[in-house]
């Protein structure tokens, strides 16, 4: 720049806007009407390119050489364009956006860099042009359609993923999370969190001997075990309606120890009174977490008359009896339309509980008691509430150790109820005899979409046969769909919405 | 532990197969827009139904329908349940993956049930066992305790020793046999996942194949459709072309049937189009030829306009030097005038000054001189009135005196008359006939007037109807004109002020400045007098015929259009005869103009004057030569017939009568003498007679008396006889 200053540029007086203004700048007249504010260092690349010595000063007047095929004087950009640039090069300190019109806004996004501090953007951008292009820049991996087709939602959804992934209690500072909690708080939906890192112990103890058992010797260290607490993230964001929670480590490979999947009695008190305040939630999971009774009680009881909390999916962990006594309280308790116990330890008297609670209930269209131990009390039972219950569309018993009781008794419920549309039955001892019954239930059947019954000793006719009626079921239902005018059926009619597996 | 992440796998893959398809409009849903419409749908469907069945066309809605549907429809139909085939079987075949892993892990359950049963068993066996030597062992401390032999004790010990280093192997043992269970699962734990990620390969594999199927086979049965789509739209392609050239051929049969019409309309238009195409050529030859010799004349006539105009030019020149000259002469005289123009206007300004000052004077003696003026004519006017009195009064006492005289005149000439009357009936014996003499009937001063000018008439007019306004009409006074027998002084005065108004070209335009200043009835009556002198109407008589004319000429108008000549011709003879006898003939005319309602000088437009007046002064034309002599005559005759009047008042007696007169004088004196001498013989008579009465009265004493009756013959009877 000095450069250009020193030479000769007197001839042009008319040139660049901006060299005219930093001359006015360094020499103090010639006042300037620009009303940029000057500052030397912004200076664009005409101002620099032109000027290689004094003796070019004559051709500057030209803006056009036909000797010189090279030379080529850029076109000084509109004031407009500067104006932007400036105003993209300084949006951290400044940022102007809403005052501008739409179209230089529009431009001004689009050269906006994704690196800026979110407390700059948080609030200020809603541009999904830009948010998009922040998330492609960070994740290789961008499935907008998970997140309601939002990129900013996806964007701050996956950045608080990933800040509670990888905050380890005690060392990371929650303030990390805190302060951007006012900047997200309006776009974050959901919370899915599938590793949460315990405190780092100073001392990595030598675990020789018992090590390998179960969790007896983590009572010692329990206090100290504590997951990052989610109660005041989640009292802050205003609109969360999904939980997805998993406690435990991922990619631990050979520093495997039990107590890095643990989850606390302080974790579960916590997340308990959490849930029980937020009350936008609708979707809440804790999967894989290694919930017992005891842990499963604390949490349902939290959620009893929930107001907004419509699934409940606690798959993959142990809870047992008791646990499932305290789901059949909740779904009569609360408006729970998807409950999901699957790989559980639940036995007969956890499911008959649920069945008492089902034979009332009005509002569950989906349970899910996959690899449970339920056998034909349990499933006797459940067979039993179906009989009554009108709204439940879709029953997974995969697993459960049912036998022909339970099948001649759901043959039965298959001839009266008109609700359910979707059965599985697979991994079960049903038996010849009791695949024949379930085939017979089916003959009266005019709505079952879906039965499943591999692997449970049935039968390949009746099998077939079966697989016959639930054909003939779906082309009805596919002519319902086609002209509801013509079958007034109440099935399809109360269960628009399909199962949420 | 079972691999969560392929779980959650399977079952997102599970969701997307359950999906069903979206329902129509629905008689549940909360919208009331979209149950109304679920609503009509059915009951559309219904009817549709029904009216089928009743046609007996419903036998079985699929045959029909595919009988119905097209080829398409069936491809549709026939792809679509492949597909929903393929994609169950697809799900059924990933799935498969989960429910044997699910029967695995049951059955590895039942076992690790069984086992950890069969090894609590042993461990409590175990337990029971250990504790049993345990026991065994603490007793025999108790019973080491009591032995005071060393050796029993030390074999004591020895055995306890043996029985605890037992104990420990058989606790060791079980320990490693628990170990080594652990190392066997632990094996199976390695074993499991290598199975497990080698069910999450296959899994991914076959998902991967499933995917590639399915959207193969999608691709192939797209291609199908599209295929079936294709012929059918050939058909229908094959069957509207066929359609569509019949169509055209007909078309075209047509067109050709119009375009040969054309053609033979379009020849004839041609040969048309060429016949005229010739006349106009010959046409256009003619105006060119013409045209030319108009151009050559114009030609000829430039070259003498551009001669002119050289010569023109060159006398501009001449002139134009010429006047330079005089220019220069005129800048020179110019400034000599200038000069005098200078001086000049010193000498006007002196002028100017001395003729304000003299303006100033005169306006002041005008002034006085004004309003003495207006004294002197208000005096005048005063003057006038009393004149007017006076006269008015004399007039009066003159009639008085006049009719005294005439009474006197009257009675002597009627006893005259008398006397004449019993002269000749009494005394001569005649019928008399009494005289007829015009002047016998006369009353009053003769009538016969004096004839006035016209302005005067005019300015008693004026002056009358200025006193009727000032008099507010209350007292109409006896007026001195005989206007009224025809026309009233209003109507006569509007007539006169329109005939003011517009005929103000015949006044002077001298007099009209003069008259400016004057008021309003002065302004008028000079006006007037104007007017008149220049339509030659000077007295009277001129006046009224004025009026009348154009009373008449309004009466004229109002039923035909106005004809001057007409009325001239009928205002020829009026005239004619109004000269021979003027008071009668003017008289009946006013009669008649009486009785017709007056017209209203009101209707006589301001335009239709002029025409009136025209008329006017061309029937006036003759007799105003007459005039003059006329009325000199009639001043000297009023005079002379005053006088004939009283001297054939004194003479209504004529001289032969009052020969007759003396004569019968004569005559009567003589008669009178007989008389008198008869009178005194009447007297002598009356006397003796008075002595005969009174002797009679004697003798009637006599005869009355009783010797009378007594008498034979009485006397009276004898008596009787003379008195008869």
């Amino acid at each position: 720049m000095q450069e250009t200053i020193t030479t000769p540029t007197m001839s042009a007086p008319s040139r660049s806007s901006v060299s005219t203004q930093d001359r006015s700048s360094a020499t103090g007249h010639a006042s300037s009407t620009d009303p940029q504010p000057s500052k030397p260092s912004v200076a664009p690349p005409p101002g620099k390119s032109k000027g290689p010595n004094s003796g070019a000063s004559v051709r500057r007047m030209r803006r056009i050489i036909a000797e010189d095929a090279e030379w080529s004087l850029a076109i000084v950009p509109l004031l407009r364009e500067l104006c932007i640039q400036h105003i993209v090069k300084n949006f951290q300190n400044n940022p102007i956006l809403k005052q501008l019109p739409p179209e230089d806004q529009q431009k001004v996004l689009n050269h906006l860099s994704p690196d800026l501090p979110l407390a700059v953007t948080a609030n200020l951008i809603d541009d999904e042009g830009y948010w998009s292009r922040c998330c492609m820049q960070r994740w290789p991996v961008c499935y907008v359609a998970k997140y309601g087709g939002s990129w900013k939602r996806m964007f701050f959804e996956r950045h608080l993923e990933n800040l509670l992934k990888y905050f380890i209690p005690g060392t990371t500072d929650p303030a990390v999370i805190l302060d951007l909690l006012p900047l997200c708080r309006n776009y974050v939906r959901r919370i899915h969190v599938d590793q949460f890192l315990p405190p780092v112990q100073l001392l990595p103890r030598p675990r020789s001997g018992e090590q390998s058992d179960s969790g007896s010797e983590g009572e010692m260290e329990e206090p100290a075990m504590d997951h990052y607490q989610l109660g005041d993230l989640v009292a802050g964001l205003s609109h969360l309606e999904e939980l997805d929670l998993v406690y435990g480590v991922k990619d631990c490979g050979m520093n495997f120890e039990w107590n890095l999947f643990l989850f606390t009695y302080h974790d579960c008190h916590s997340l308990a009174a959490t849930i029980k305040a937020c009350h936008t939630l609708k979707i809440f999971r804790l999967t894989r977490s290694k919930v017992d009774d005891d842990k499963a009680r604390i949490l349902i009881r939290s959620l009893l008359d929930h107001p907004a909390l419509e699934e409940l999916d606690l798959s993959h962990n142990l809870i047992g009896d008791r646990g499932g006594r305290a789901a059949a309280k909740l779904l009569s308790h609360s408006r729970l339309r998807v409950l999901n116990l699957a790989n559980n330890q639940v036995r007969a008297p956890g499911a008959q509980s649920l069945a008492h609670a089902l034979a009332h209930n009005t509002n569950l269209i989906s349970l899910n008691l996959r690899l449970n131990c339920i056998e034909d009390e349990g499933g006797q039972a459940l067979a039993h509430a179906l009989q009554t219950n009108k709204c439940l569309t879709t029953l997974h018993l995969g697993g459960n150790e049912l036998s022909e009781p339970t099948a001649t008794l759901l043959s039965q419920v298959l001839a009266i109820n008109t609700t359910l549309t979707s059965i599985n039955l697979s991994c079960n001892h049903i038996g010849l005899d009791g695949g024949k019954q379930l085939l017979e239930g089916m003959s009266d059947n005019r709505t079952l979409l879906e039965f499943d019954l591999r692997l449970s000793d049935v039968s390949q006719e009746s099998e077939y046969l079966i697989g016959q009626a639930l054909c003939a079921n779906r082309e009805a239902a596919r002519q319902r769909a086609l002209n509801p005018s013509h079958f007034m059926s109440p099935i399809t009619a109360k269960g628009p919405e399909n199962p949420v597996g | 532990m079972n691999p969560p992440g392929s779980l959650g796998v399977l079952e997102e893959k599970e969701e997307e197969h359950l999906s069903t398809p979206i329902l129509g409009p629905s008689i549940h849903s909360d919208n009331p827009q979209e149950r109304i419409q679920a609503r009509r749908l059915r009951i559309a469907a219904r009817l549709e139904a029904r009216r089928r069945e009743a046609l007996g066309e419903y036998l079985d809605g699929k045959k029909e329908s595919e009988e119905d549907q097209s080829k398409s429809y069936k491809q549709k139909e026939e792809s679509r349940l492949k597909l929903a085939k393929l994609l169950l079987c697809g799900a059924e075949f990933v799935t498969n993956i989960q429910v044997a892993t699910d029967i695995r892990e049951i059955h590895r359950r039942v076992e690790e049930e069984e086992i950890k049963r069969q090894r609590l068993e042993k461990l409590e066996n175990e337990v029971k066992t250990s504790q049993d030597k345990f026991d065994e062992i603490t007793a025999k401390w108790e019973e080491g305790k009591q032995k005071r032999i060393p050796q029993d004790l030390w074999d004591m010990l020895n055995t306890q020793q043996v029985h605890c280093a037992g104990l420990i192997e058989d606790k060791n043992k079980l320990i490693s046999e628990l170990q080594q269970e652990l190392k066997t699962k632990d094996d199976q734990y390695v074993k499991d996942l290598k199975k497990q990620s080698d069910d999450t390969c296959l899994l991914l594999e076959r998902m991967e194949e499933q995917v590639k199927n399915v959207m193969k086979s999608f691709r192939q049965e797209l291609h199908n459709i599209e295929k079936a789509f294709e012929v059918e739209r050939q058909e229908l392609l094959t069957s509207n072309k066929k359609k569509w050239e019949r169509a055209l051929q007909a078309h075209n049969s047509k067109e050709l049937e119009y375009l040969m019409n054309r053609i033979r309309k379009v020849e004839d238009y041609e040969k048309q189009l060429n016949k005229q195409r010739i006349l106009d050529c010959e046409e256009y030859n003619m105006i060119k030829i013409k045209l030319e010799q108009d151009v050559q004349i114009l030609e000829q006539q430039l070259q003498q306009m551009k001669a002119t105009y050289q010569l023109n030019q060159e006398k501009l020149e001449y002139n134009f030097q010429v006047l330079k000259k005089r220019d220069e002469e005129s800048t020179v005289i110019k400034s000599q005038q200038k000069r005098k123009i200078n001086r000049l206007h010193d000498i006007l300004n002196n002028l100017r000054s001395k003729y304000t000052k003299q303006i100033k004077q005169f306006q002041e003696e005008n002034q006085s001189l004004t309003s003495d003026y207006k004294r002197l004519v208000v005096q005048f006017k005063e003057l006038q009135k009393a004149m007017r009195h006076f006269a008015l009064i004399d007039e009066e006492k003159f009639r008085e005196i006049w009719l005294m005289n005439e009474e006197e005149a009257k009675d002597l000439i009627s006893r005259a008359f008398d006397v004449d009357r019993i002269i000749h009936t009494h005394h001569l014996g005649l019928p008399w006939t009494a005289p007829d003499f015009w002047f016998l009937k006369n009353v009053g001063p003769i009538s016969q007037q004096q004839q006035k000018s016209a302005t005067q008439i005019l300015e008693e007019l004026l002056m009358q109807t200025e006193e009727e306004e000032t008099e507010a009409a209350a007292s109409e006074p006896e007026s001195y004109l005989d206007l009224p027998k025809q026309v009233s002084a209003k109507t006569t005065r509007k007539i006169l002020m329109l005939l003011c108004d517009e005929s103000g070209f015949l006044i002077e335009s001298k007099l009209l400045s003069l008259l400016l200043p004057l008021e309003k009835s002065e302004c008028y009556l000079l006006r007037l007098d104007a007017i008149f002198s220049a339509l030659g109407i000077e007295s009277e008589d001129d006046l009224y015929k004025l009026v009348n004319f154009f009373l008449k000429y309004q009466a004229h108008h109002s039923p035909s259009s106005q004809e001057p000549t007409s009325l001239i011709s009928a205002l020829e003879p009026a005239e004619q005869i109004d000269r021979e006898g003027e008071e009668e003939e003017s008289l009946v005319e006013g009669e008649t103009e009486e009785k017709e309602t007056p017209p209203s000088p009101r209707l006589i437009h301001p335009n239709d004057v002029l025409k009136i007046l025209e008329a006017f002064v061309m029937g006036l034309k003759k007799p105003r030569d007459f005039q003059a002599p006329v009325k000199l005559l009639k001043d000297v005759r009023n005079n002379s017939k005053d006088s004939e009047y009283w001297k054939a008042l004194t003479t209504v007696i004529p001289d032969s009568t009052q020969n007759l007169w003396d004569a019968l004088y004569m005559a009567l004196e003589k008669y009178h003498l007989v008389l008198t001498q008869r009178a005194k013989l009447l007297m002598e008579n009356n006397s003796l007679e008075q002595q005969n009465t009174e002797l009679q009265m004697l003798l009637q004493q006599y005869l009355g008396s009783k010797i009378n009756s007594e008498l034979q013959v009485p006397p009276t009877q004898v008596f009787q006889v003379p008195t008869k």
